[in-house]
């Protein structure tokens, strides 16, 4: 029992990592608090969906975060650096616009009915862990949360783009005096950031069904977890999306009353304890 | 001269559900006059305060619920369960105010969000008491202060009385933003820190904003559960702070009467636009996006520009007649 909850909780911490990652890069460099997040999430996953009866899922896992993160640089160059010298709340009110545009084009689509991708054959065995029978999908779905984690942190952490990356995040102004072009870095970052968006909506597409509203929670508890850790801070957002995992999780068996709002109340109390999250501004 | 103007909109309000002949245009007219009070609840925090409410629903839907409850279980009458819980809902607002606008910009936003999600979660379990995902039937007693019920569930009078309310709402909200609590309140606005340093108390002004800004919205949410005779958890839901918020913005709120002009725009798109195309949501996204980043102000903010610009055009005229006479 026990195992099984603590292994729930972490695919569904791998999912959110994914997917609040990107969210907490956007805005890490560009101020940005991306409400269109959760609905770049459910574009990936129908692209994924596209894709997956096309070719096969692998494509999909593949192909999908690459159009979305052309999706991305595209929105970075059409939407946020123009709007860049705008106060933050205008330019969130225009990703919360972006949200009804995308999330109605998708019904234009993909129609307003509910589809799913089904689980690669490879992986649709179960196998014994702990005593209990695990499918092999949600095992690889917490590989592939840890995998692209582990990238992105080498990504920033040797490369020199990724060194540009950090350096434009703690000081845009100085960093671009040095002779980085941080509006590529900045256009770079925010395809990244959609390309996560898109990965995640493609890794949960076959344990979920998709419907154009499957963004609005995921949108919401990305929140959370960016908020918990920490706005923009990546390290932060690692250890609140475990977290909240957890919490989702344990509660539903132990407290099932309260397991939907647990979350929201930790927000709470995070906040209200810290205003400015587990990491403070650290990046 | 002031005085004279509203009594100007109140024979506009009065007049107007006769001038209309179709029975759906008015109930959209009522209808999106409700949303409007709510609207301009959203709208006075970010006038006031410059902050985002994600979560303005909670305090829509709490006031249908708590008057329901007070008139279920503790039997009270219409009139005392509105004001009870009207009064209840400032409190604690203002309490909660205290504690989340010391939460700056976006992070209050996001608090928001959190505690209108935790309040819908919290009535959508809640089978027993609030009847779960089903809501609440009211019943409502057969005159509400002093009016027979019947008139507040027919459009066109309710229509005059919500008309009547919003009146009063901006009639008082005006004259207190024009005092002196209004220059402190815009004063922290602009620039917290400054405010403090010329000795002014940040956090109560901001407090107060809070809860006014609840309150107005649990007046809408009083007038709506009265107008449809029920309350459900889907009023609580975030996606209804977030239809608040498109109209405040839409309406914009430099002026009062901003964020009531947005939620008639709103209710007129989704009608009319709803009508021709299913897409009207990608429509409506795409006039939100237009007028955030080209006006504003929202469309009250174009409307004057555009007045101004006449006046000055006339003043023009008159220079010139002027100096050909001279």
């Amino acid at each position: 029992m026990l195992g099984i909850s603590i292994f729930n909780g972490l695919v569904y911490g791998s999912l959110l990592i994914i997917c609040a990652s990107g969210l907490a890069m956007i805005y890490g460099l560009r101020r940005v608090v991306n409400f269109a997040h959760g609905a770049l999430y459910m574009l990936g996953a129908y692209i994924g969906y596209t894709l997956s009866l096309y070719l096969n899922i692998w494509f999909a896992l593949l192909l999908a975060p690459l159009a979305m993160g052309m999706i991305g640089v595209l929105l970075d160059k059409a939407v946020f650096r123009p709007l860049q010298e705008r106060d933050p709340l205008s330019v969130l009110l225009v990703t919360f616009g972006l949200l009804l545009v995308i999330e109605d084009l998708v019904r234009a689509f993909w129609g307003r009915g509910s589809l799913s991708i089904e689980v690669p054959a490879l992986l649709a065995d179960s196998i014994e862990l702990f005593g209990n029978p695990t499918p092999l999908y949600r095992l690889a779905v917490i590989g592939l949360g840890v995998g692209s984690m582990v990238l992105i942190w080498a990504w920033l952490r040797f490369s020199r783009t990724g060194l540009y990356v950090r350096a434009a995040s703690t000081d845009p102004l100085t960093t671009a005096m040095m002779g980085v072009n941080t509006e590529r870095v900045n256009a770079l970052v925010v395809g990244v950031g959609t390309a996560l968006a898109g990965l995640a909506g493609v890794a949960a597409a076959p344990m979920l069904s998709l419907a154009p509203s499957m963004g609005a929670d995921v949108l919401v508890d990305s929140f959370v977890v960016v908020v918990i850790g920490g706005l923009g801070s990546l390290g932060g957002a690692l250890i609140s999306a475990i977290l909240l995992g957890q919490v989702q999780s344990f509660g539903t068996i132990y407290l099932p009353g309260l397991s939907a709002v647990l979350p929201f109340l930790m927000m709470i109390a995070i906040l209200i304890w810290r205003p400015s999250g587990l990491a403070g501004n650290r990046v | 001269m002031l005085h004279f103007k509203y009594l100007l909109w109140l024979a506009v309000g009065v007049l107007l559900p006769q001038l209309v002949g179709s029975a759906t245009l008015m109930s959209l007219l009522t209808q999106s006059l409700i949303y409007a009070l709510f609207a301009l609840g959203v709208g006075i925090l970010l006038r006031q305060c410059g902050l985002v409410s994600f979560g303005h629903a909670a305090f829509f839907g709490i006031s249908g619920y708590s008057v329901a409850l007070l008139m279920r279980d503790l039997e009270l009458g219409a009139a005392s369960a509105i004001v009870l819980t009207l009064v209840a809902l400032a409190i604690v607002a203002f309490l909660l105010g205290l504690v989340v606008s010391r939460i700056p910009g976006i992070a209050f936003g996001m608090l928001t969000l959190a505690i209108g999600q935790t309040v819908y979660l919290s009535a959508l379990k809640s089978r027993e008491t609030l009847g779960g995902a089903d809501g609440l039937n009211i019943n409502w007693p057969s005159s509400i202060f002093g009016l027979d019920v019947r008139l507040f569930y027919d459009p066109a009078s309710m229509f005059v009385i919500s008309w009547v309310v919003m009146l009063v709402t901006i009639y008082l909200l005006d004259r207190l933003f024009r005092s002196r609590f209004g220059s402190i309140t815009s004063a922290i606005r602009d620039n917290e820190e400054r405010a403090r340093f010329i000795g002014l108390h940040v956090m109560l002004p901001k407090a107060v904003v809070y809860a006014l800004s609840a309150v107005v919205s649990g007046l809408a949410g009083v007038l709506s559960a009265i107008y449809t005779g029920f309350i459900s958890p889907e009023t609580l839901h975030w996606s209804v702070s977030g239809t608040a918020l498109i109209m405040t913005i839409l309406g914009g709120v430099r002026y009062l009467w901003g964020p009531i002009l947005g939620a008639i725009f709103y209710f007129f798109v989704k009608e009319y636009v709803g009508e021709l195309t299913d897409y009207w949501m990608a429509m409506l996204g795409a006039v939100v996006i237009f007028i955030v980043v080209f006006a504003p102000n929202g469309v009250s903010g174009l409307l004057m520009q555009l007045q101004e610009r006449r006046q000055k055009r006339k003043q023009d005229v008159i220079v010139r007649r002027m100096e050909v006479r001279s």
